[in-house]
This record gives C-alpha cells, structure tokens and sequence, in this order.
C-alpha cells in the first residue's frame, strides 16, 4: 500500500494549489467579494449612496390557479413544438389584418404602423435590437 | 488538485483496476467486493468499441456453448466492461438467499453470465441465430442487419437510466390503493407512493396543454400591461463597442 492507495483514500500530500482562493479561505484579515455588483455610488466622503434604479426588482404576476409547476411528470410524453420564427408570427397575426384591408380596399402602404410595424427603436422601453432588457 | 478533483466528481469514475461484476456499481454488493485501494488481476477481455455492441437488454439471443447451448432466451443484463450477457432462465446454477441463523435459505436459480462468443443473435421471423452488422439505411438510420437474409433487428426500447417506467407511473395520487397496486418489476422501488406526481410535478395534461397565444409584444410587456404598470421614464441612450 504506497502513495497511490493513500491518494485513493482521500489524503492529500501538501496544500491545494490548483481551486481557486475564494473569500472561504485564507486567514481573518483576506477579505474578498464574491464578484456582485455595486448598486450605486461611493461620494468623496465615503458614504455610499444607493441607487434605487440599480436595485434588481422581481416583477411577479399574481400566480393563483396557475397549473404549471417546476417540474413535469413522467407519464408526459417527449417532444416538443418547432420554435416560433418571424415569420410564423406575422402569418399568424399580421398577414389577415393586411389581407382584409386589402381587399376592403383601405391598404396603406405609408401607414404600416397599425399592424405592428416600428420603424426604430428608439423611445421604446424594451428595445428588440439592441436588446436592452435581460431574458 | 486531487483533493478538488476528487470533490467535484460528479459521476463517480471507477479506479482503473476495477473489476466489474453483474451488480450495479453503486450497490452494496459492489462497494463490499470493490473496496478502494483493492488491486486485482487484471481480467482480459476482448476489446469491441462501443458503437460497434450488438447485443442490448431485451434482445433474443441463442446460447451456442454450455449446458443450455442450443436454447433461446431473452436478456436481462448486458455489462460491457467485461463482454457478459446474463439470459433469462439459461446457464443457470442454484444457490440459497435470505439465509439466517434458523432458516436454510431459498434454494433459487440464478444465471451466469455469458461471454458475447457464446451468444448469437436471433433473426426476429426466422428464429434462427445469425450474424448481425450495423448498417447504415437509406434514410441514414443505423441499423443492426442480419447478414444472412438481409432483415434489420431492431432496437429493443431500453429502460431508463433512472429506472423509471412511465407506463406504471400514476398521475395524481388520490389516495386509493396502496402495496397492492405495484404491479411488475418495480425496479428496486418498493414504495407505492414513489410512482406518482409529487406536490411540485406538473400533471400531463398541464403540461401538454398549448396556452401560447402569439403576440407582438413582448412577455415583459404583456406581465405590464397585465399588472397596470406605467413606465414613462426611458434610459439614457449609451454606447458600446
């Protein structure tokens, strides 16, 4: 029974060199963070000032009578639908409006706008490019 | 290093003069005959790659040497490291289970393993043993095909590797039955209640229910819109690059 059985059996020869030197270890005085955020400003007195903005705020609708729960039984079936693309959803919700204007005989081409269509993005709040919300 | 690799293993990995017997690795059985730090002989087996094994559980195969050379029979147990196929009801010795101190034990039979030389696999309408060979078909599925007469083997459907069976899986428990209504192989599980929806399991029919309705906003949108939030103020243009 040599070094490689004493390895086997959990004991290690020397200190850990390779996992990285969280704020776990070390003595009292090494003080570290964790890598989170600051949430707002630091002034010339040293005061920290909050703010709110910055604070991450969960927006939780009302879940009552919600049928899905984290996890799905094993009698559900595999699968699953294909993803939606662009063009599946203007075929679903732009494509009749049109078609009906069309042929009332009121389509116009200058005023897109009543079926969905941005011409930029700015002024809105959740922009889709550049994507300036988190998903 | 080894302290922090050893640590963060997941999946337990098997030292590497392991010796594999017909017990799962993570049993009883396996850790009182497999202690660390236990060297043994080196058993040798024939080396086949793991794309090219043709035998799985559920196959029908014919024993070609031993005492039940000649007779068909289904697997039960494929263990790969070591080329062994366990047959249902074949190649069997007897032993006695469950012995204590007053009662002898169940005298029962069990199976040996067989080596993959000693097995044939079986055409599914002939019924006779063949050799069989991965093939590719037109459609680009890999196939097992008996070279004899040209028919494919399919697959057999191989069970989990958690050993749940969604057949004997019961949705919402509502109360009624109870050890009486395990039925089948449970797979090691002896608890009727382990077979149904837990608190925190969507029911099928929840979860194969289609609610998307497609529309043009987006989903943070929609939860504003269906909360009543209001948000007036926008952020200050910035740029990046």
């Amino acid at each position: 029974m040599g070094l490689l059985t004493q390895l086997v059996r959990g004991l290690v020869r020397g200190a850990d060199r390779v996992s990285p030197f969280t704020s776990k270890r070390g003595p009292r005085s090494h003080n570290k963070g964790r890598g989170a955020k600051k949430l707002g400003v630091l002034t010339r007195n040293k005061k920290f000032l909050l703010v709110k903005e910055m604070v991450p705020e969960f927006v939780v609708p009302d879940l009552t009578g919600f049928k899905l729960r984290p996890y799905v039984s094993y009698r559900a079936a595999e699968g699953s639908e294909p993803p939606m693309t662009a063009r599946q959803l203007f075929d679903e919700l732009v494509a009749p409006r049109i078609e009906k204007d069309v042929k009332d005989g009121t389509f116009d081409p200058n005023n897109l706008e009543k079926y969905g269509f941005e011409p930029t993005q700015e002024g809105k709040l959740f922009q889709l490019f550049p994507k300036n919300y988190v998903r | 290093m080894r302290l922090s690799a050893l640590l963060s293993a997941a999946r337990p990995r098997l030292p590497p003069g392991y010796r594999h017997g017909m017990w799962p690795p993570d049993s009883m059985a396996a850790r009182l005959r497999n202690p660390p730090g236990q060297r043994r002989r080196k058993v040798f087996v024939e080396p086949i790659a793991k794309d090219d094994w043709k035998v799985f559980k559920g196959d029908t195969v014919q024993v070609l040497a031993g005492k039940d050379a000649g007779k068909q029979g289904l697997v039960t147990q494929v263990v790969q490291a070591r080329n062994w196929v366990v047959v249902e009801g074949l190649n069997t010795h007897y032993r006695y289970v469950n012995r204590t101190a007053k009662y002898s034990g169940t005298y029962i039979a069990s199976e040996a393993p067989l080596l993959l030389s000693q097995i044939c696999l079986v055409d599914p309408e002939d019924r006779k043993p063949t050799e069989v060979e991965w093939r590719y078909t037109e459609e680009g599925e890999r196939v097992r095909v008996s070279l004899r007469s040209g028919r494919i083997l399919p697959v057999p459907p191989q069970p989990r590797q958690d050993g749940i069976v969604p057949e004997q899986w019961i949705g919402e428990w509502d109360g009624s039955g109870g050890w009486e209504d395990v039925t089948g192989d449970t797979g090691g599980q002896r608890c009727p209640l382990t077979h149904t929806d837990g608190p925190k399991d969507t029911s099928e029919e929840d979860a194969l229910a289609k609610t998307y309705r497609p529309s043009l906003k987006t989903f943070e949108e929609e939860i504003m819109d269906a909360m009543g939030i209001v948000e007036t103020r926008r952020a200050k243009k910035s740029y990046w690059y």
